[in-house]
């Protein structure tokens, strides 16, 4: 691979562990390598074991002790594909929207239940804002704490119905789900205490 | 590490992203050096980290992902991922300082628009859950899905195909698609359909709530408005000819085989009688005038069956080479039997044009016999006698004969039943036969013939022969015959038929000759002309051989169909010429002599005799008389048709009267040449036209467009008066009646607008601008044609609609030019389409290309539309010139649009504007094609279309108003439906006029627009260029703007003033 700078410190697709200045240790697959900035960048296994996904690790070798490798590479890496500019943009427009939006319901005191319930009606509709507490659909729906299907009030009419479909089928996902996501949600809890 | 907030957004992100979208390319992007350290060379080289393809490739792919950043300091941040810079700085976005302890959640004053982090201050960043093919562009190539695929892949195995043999789906085997006659599925059965196999209930609810949210309607202004809008865009898509033509592929009713199929069949018959009464699309006019062909071949077979009898058979035989179909209808009526018999002899083929179009004609002709004399075969004679008595007393008879030429089509059955009669009895069965129909005719009859004058030709054949059967003395009816066939041999011919019928039936072979006479002259200035000139001569060859010749030549013409009018036109009029020729150099005499000869076989005494005895005298009573006209008649229907077209119809008109009329449109109608003649027919139409009209335009008006071209004309003179103008334009003009009818015309024009007189002065002051000598002059005499227009409204309706399709057609035609100037102010449209862009983009062009197509008055009109507002509206209610605030307008536009070809537009235009302001009136005068111009480019709406829609609006309303309010509202109405659209348009043409004008007007007071330019469009004084921004800017606020031109007018107004 092109790696820059005069010597080849590490080859795409070696597997590498290194060892923070702050004691976090990170193995994963050379994805890059900036030599003058000394940038490594790591893919790894994915933290939520999610298939298709890879988590990916950024680092600064000017604060890691040790670098271990694993095996170097034994292939050429595959070429690098085109990507698509403006929809990384979109992502992170939208991302930084729903930051934002979920900051606010929380910082408004909305309950999980509610905050999980706004994204999934924002997976539907976009048009879903945080009034206070209540999430107002369309202008035209409001749904109040609890954020129950009867919760939803509005103008009579096909909008409300539709919010109450929507609404209803989210606390049915998330029952059928809760076993399944509160591991997951406990997982991120133990991984963001371990990185912190 | 630094912590800062950025002001805004910082998208270095999207760069680097596009730097690292392209690898290599990332560096180029790179070239925001500021952030690079390293320094001056970071603009122009990519430098640190975006030196490194794969560094930048992935960092750029993790973009707009959530991450957690992790300082020297062992703080966590979290952020969304937003960019980087060569020095592998990172920007995080929303990012928020994560607590240890505090699970809780982010809290709103937490959160930082975004922060860089230097990278030396970075340890260490952790992207979760990234999907590396996010972002990929090649998601769909086979390495980016083999890539993707879980699990096992391995190929299916091929399973042969049965074909459906299979299928256990109802209707869903492929043979069913060719036994399956129904169109598709019945939406019932798809409903349940899908409800049993699927489980899914289909119901009609528009509202779709299964699926979406229903609109909710309320009275708000908002709603209302945008509900305004909704409606205001279905309108101009629905308007848009496009559109329609779309939709008319959908439910046309017309099977693609029938379309476009050049086999004629005499199912056709069927279909023609049962729209007869029906509006007929263009393209099935088309069709019809197909059929009309047909009809003509049937004709041979009528004119043989008449040709059986010495005389009718040269009539026929005539007809058949001229115009086959009206020979058909007009031999059917005067010599149904004798005729009938040898055509069908001699020409297989003419039976299945006769067949279709008889079918139509004869329904009406059999009833109307069986009701006046169902045991008439018998008494035929004498009844046949008493119509011929009536028809013979001149014009009726003649119009009876059209009408029963019409008939005669049917008769021609009704004779071929009698072909014992035959030749002897054909005079009698004819009559007969016609003498009910001769009644009726004389009454009815006339009106029908009329009716079918003004009608298409395929249905005046019909209702010719309807009419004509019922008139259709056999006497008569053989001239009338006669007349038929020459119509049909040119299109042209039909209006010299209707002279030479009138002459015949006044027994003014004399008349003939000089029709032939004008015939020949008219030939030479129309092409159409002279070979309707030729047929004449054809049809004496017709008597020995004519029928025969007839009958390969319309087979010939029936393979081509779309050349077919064309071919009709050239070959019937080639064939008929040396008949004619022949006809024309022996005299009526020897006519009714080869007659006799070809007679001979049933009655060749008969024969001669008639000739002698003329068309009247034979209507009157005995059959043999009846002969002896049709070969008179037949002459001058020959002679009519070829060239006197013009001449003969003024004859017609002069002389004959309503009937003879009646007559002279329909061949007028069969021939294109005689423009002059149509007019005068419209105006004798106009009583009838009505009925007749609605279907006659669209037959004319599909297949005319290429050979028809001058029966086009004709008709559209006679009929409608914007297109007569525009028919005027052309050749036509030979015909010494034209210019009368557009002086008549005039008036009516000038009534209507106001302004009509200084229309005709301007209209050389046109001509002269354009640098279109003769066509501009012809379509001066379009500006007359106008008001014939209001002389018969319905008429002109009909012409309308016919005439946006024949523009279309002729449009396509450069040899029209002459004739398609006038034509072609419809055809404009598409061509002011088509034409409007290139004006504003080069108007020289422009004007070249409008020149050269004799269209150059309808591109004037397109690129003038835009400028002839402008300016009209100036003059009408800023300006002092608002002589003709409407039509005015519509003639300067076209001036304009001339003039806006030049560089230097506002000098010129206002130069144009002066002087021609008055020819722009003319044009107004015109203005029924324009309307017709006016939906091409409504549809067209962009800027070129824009200006042409604004000229034709103008003109239309006024047009419209004029010639409509005095003639027909009914037929108004169907001509409405094709203006309609321009209707709709005419609002935002006036809008955008008077945005132009708001412009222009500048211009043209020779201000070269400060005020105003500043006001409206600028543009307009940066010459062609900036007219065309304005042009395209005016538009546009027309269509967000409401409808009211005349709010636009007030504020062109006000721009005025202020301008001013």
């Amino acid at each position: 691979m092109a790696a820059p700078g005069p010597g080849e410190y590490f080859s795409v697709g070696s597997h590498v562990s290194c060892l923070t200045c702050l004691g976090q240790q990170l193995q994963g697959e050379v994805v890059a390598f900036d030599y003058q900035s000394k940038m490594l960048t790591l893919k790894c296994a994915p933290s939520s074991g999610k298939a298709n996904v890879s988590d990916m690790v950024l680092i600064n070798l000017a604060y890691v002790s040790e670098v271990d490798i694993i095996n170097d590479r034994t292939e050429t890496p595959p070429p690098l594909a085109s990507l698509n500019v403006s929809k990384l943009a979109n992502r992170a427009r939208s991302e930084k929207e729903d930051k934002l939006s979920q900051a606010y319901a929380i910082s408004a005191g909305v309950s999980v239940e509610g905050q999980q319930l706004f994204q999934t009606i924002h997976k539907t509709i976009k048009d879903c804002k945080w009034q206070e507490k209540n999430i107002m659909v369309m202008d035209d729906v409001v749904i109040a704490p609890p954020y129950q299907v009867e919760n939803c009030k509005g103008k009579e009419g096909s909008a409300l119905s539709h919010v109450r479909k929507i609404v209803e089928k989210h606390f049915r996902d998330v029952e059928s789900q809760k076993s399944v996501q509160r591991p997951q949600a406990q997982q991120t809890q133990k991984d963001s205490t371990l990185s912190s | 590490m630094s912590m800062k907030q950025a002001g805004g957004n910082r998208k270095p992100g999207s760069g680097a992203g596009s730097s690292g979208a392209g690898g290599s390319g990332g560096r180029q992007n790179l070239g925001r050096g500021r952030l690079s350290v390293k320094g001056p060379s970071a603009a122009v080289v990519c430098n640190g980290v975006y030196a490194n393809m794969r560094m930048v490739h992935v960092l750029t792919s993790v973009v707009g992902t959530n991450c957690e950043l992790k300082v020297k300091s062992g703080i966590v941040y979290d952020g969304v991922f937003k960019t980087y810079s060569p020095e592998c700085d990172l920007v995080l976005d929303a990012a928020h300082r994560k607590s240890p302890g505090s699970s809780v959640g982010l809290r709103q004053e937490d959160l930082v628009e975004s922060i860089i982090f230097k990278a030396s201050d970075v340890v260490v960043v952790h992207f979760r859950d990234v999907d590396f093919n996010f972002a990929r562009k090649d998601n769909f190539t086979d390495t980016a899905v083999g890539g993707r695929i879980n699990g096992e892949h391995k190929e299916k195995d091929l399973e042969p195909w049965d074909g459906g043999r299979q299928q256990h789906v109802v209707s869903g085997s492929l043979e069913s698609l060719d036994t399956d006659v129904s169109n598709g599925w019945d939406p019932s059965d798809m409903f349940k359909y899908n409800e049993e196999q699927y489980g899914i209930k289909s119901t009609y609810d528009s509202s779709l709530s299964t699926y979406t949210v229903a609109l909710e309607r309320d009275n708000s202004e908002e709603f209302l408005k945008r509900e305004a809008r909704a409606a205001q865009l279905a309108e101009e898509i629905e308007a848009s000819s496009t559109y329609k033509s779309r939709v008319a592929l959908e439910n046309e009713e017309r099977s693609e085989e029938e379309k476009y199929t050049a086999v004629v069949r005499g199912e056709r018959e069927q279909h023609t009688l049962n729209r007869e009464n029906k509006y007929i699309p263009p393209g099935q006019r088309n069709r019809e005038g197909m059929s009309w062909g047909a009809g003509r071949q049937n004709s041979p077979r009528l004119a043989q069956s008449s040709s059986g009898p010495p005389r009718p058979g040269l009539h026929d035989y005539s007809p058949s080479s001229g115009a086959d179909q009206r020979v058909v209808n007009g031999g059917a009526t005067s010599c149904p039997s004798p005729s009938s018999r040898y055509q069908s002899g001699p020409s297989p083929l003419p039976p299945r044009a006769a067949t279709p179009t008889r079918p139509p004609s004869r329904p009406p002709s059999r009833p109307s016999r069986p009701p006046s004399h169902p045991s008439a075969h018998g008494s035929s004679a004498p009844i046949s006698t008493m119509p011929s008595r009536r028809m013979s007393s001149e014009g009726p008879p003649r119009m009876s004969p059209k009408t029963q030429r019409t008939p005669r089509t049917h008769r021609v059955p009704p004779g071929s039943r009698v072909p014992p009669g035959g030749d002897f009895m054909s005079h009698n069965a004819p009559g007969e036969v016609p003498v009910p129909p001769a009644t009726r005719s004389s009454s009815s009859g006339g009106t029908w013939s009329s009716v079918v004058s003004g009608a298409h030709r395929p249905r005046s054949p019909r209702q010719n022969s309807m009419g004509g059967a019922s008139p259709g003395p056999s006497p008569q009816t053989g001239s009338a015959s006669v007349e038929p066939v020459t119509t049909p041999m040119s299109a042209s011919s039909p209006a010299a038929a209707s002279p030479a019928p009138n002459m015949a039936a006044t027994s003014v072979e004399v008349k003939d000759s000089r029709i032939q006479e004008t015939r020949h002259n008219s030939p030479t200035a129309n092409k159409e002309n002279v070979k309707p000139l030729e047929s004449p001569p054809s049809i004496s060859r017709p008597l020995s051989k004519g029928p025969p010749s007839m009958a390969p030549d319309h087979r010939k013409q029936i393979d081509n169909l779309k050349k077919f009018s064309v071919d009709f036109r050239l070959q019937s009029s080639s064939n008929p010429d040396p008949q004619f020729q022949q006809m024309m150099t022996k005299p009526p005499r020897d006519a009714g002599e080869k007659s006799k000869e070809l007679p001979l076989d049933k009655g060749s005494e008969e024969g001669p005799v008639v000739p002698a005895g003329g068309n009247k005298p034979d209507s009157p009573g005995t059959p043999s008389s009846t002969l002896c006209p049709a070969p008179e008649q037949n002459r001058g229907p020959d002679v009519t048709s070829q060239g006197v077209q013009t001449s003969a119809p003024t004859f017609s008109g002069g002389a004959k009267l309503e009937d003879k009329e009646e007559d002279d449109p329909d061949q007028i109608r069969k021939s294109t040449l005689n423009p002059n003649a149509h007019e005068f027919k419209p105006r004798v139409y106009t009583p009838q036209p009505k009925p007749a009209t609605t279907p006659t335009p669209p037959r004319p008006q599909g297949q005319p467009s290429p050979s028809i071209m001058v029966q086009q004309p004709q008709q559209v003179y006679s009929q409608t008066v914007c297109f007569p103008q525009m028919y005027p334009l052309t050749p036509v003009s030979p015909g010494v009646q034209s210019p009368a009818m557009y002086h008549v015309q005039m008036p009516h024009m000038t009534v209507s607008q106001s302004k009509p007189y200084r229309p005709v002065p301007n209209m050389p002051q046109q001509r002269s601008d354009q640098h279109h000598p003769q066509g501009t002059p012809t379509m001066m005499h379009p500006a007359a044609g106008p008001p014939i227009v209001a002389q018969s409204p319905a008429y002109s309706a009909q012409y309308f609609t016919c005439s946006p399709q024949q523009f279309t057609s002729q449009q396509l035609m450069p040899h029209y030019q002459s004739q398609a100037q006038h034509v072609f102010s419809p055809v404009i449209q598409g061509q002011t389409r088509m034409m409007a862009p290139p004006t504003h983009g080069h108007p020289g062009q422009l004007v070249s290309s409008t020149t050269q197509y004799g269209e150059q008055t309808h591109t004037m009109y397109v690129s003038q539309g835009p400028m002839p507002q402008q300016y009209a509206h100036p003059n009408a209610t800023l300006h002092p010139q608002p002589s003709a605030t409407p039509t005015g307008q519509s003639q300067q536009g076209v001036q304009h649009s001339g003039n806006h070809p030049a560089p230097s537009p506002v000098q010129q235009h206002q130069a144009l504007h002066m002087g021609n302001q008055p020819q722009q009136q003319m044009y107004q005068a015109l203005a029924p094609t324009p309307p017709s111009m006016t939906p091409g480019p409504n549809p067209q709406s962009p800027q070129g279309s824009f200006p042409s829609a604004q000229q034709a609006v103008y003109l239309h309303p006024q047009q419209m108003q004029h010639g409509y309010n005095p003639s027909h509202m009914a037929h108004m109405q169907q001509v409405s439906s094709t203006f309609r659209s321009p209707s709709l348009h005419p609002e935002y043409i006036l809008y955008e006029q008077a945005h132009i004008q708001s412009g222009m007007v500048p211009s043209h007071h020779g201000n070269p627009g400060h005020p105003q330019m500043m006001l409206m469009a600028t543009q307009q004084q940066g010459g062609p260029q900036p007219q065309l921004p304005q042009n395209a800017l005016n538009p546009i606020p027309v269509s967000s703007t409401t409808h009211f031109s005349y709010l636009a007018h007030p504020q062109v107004q006000q721009h005025h003033q202020q301008q001013l």
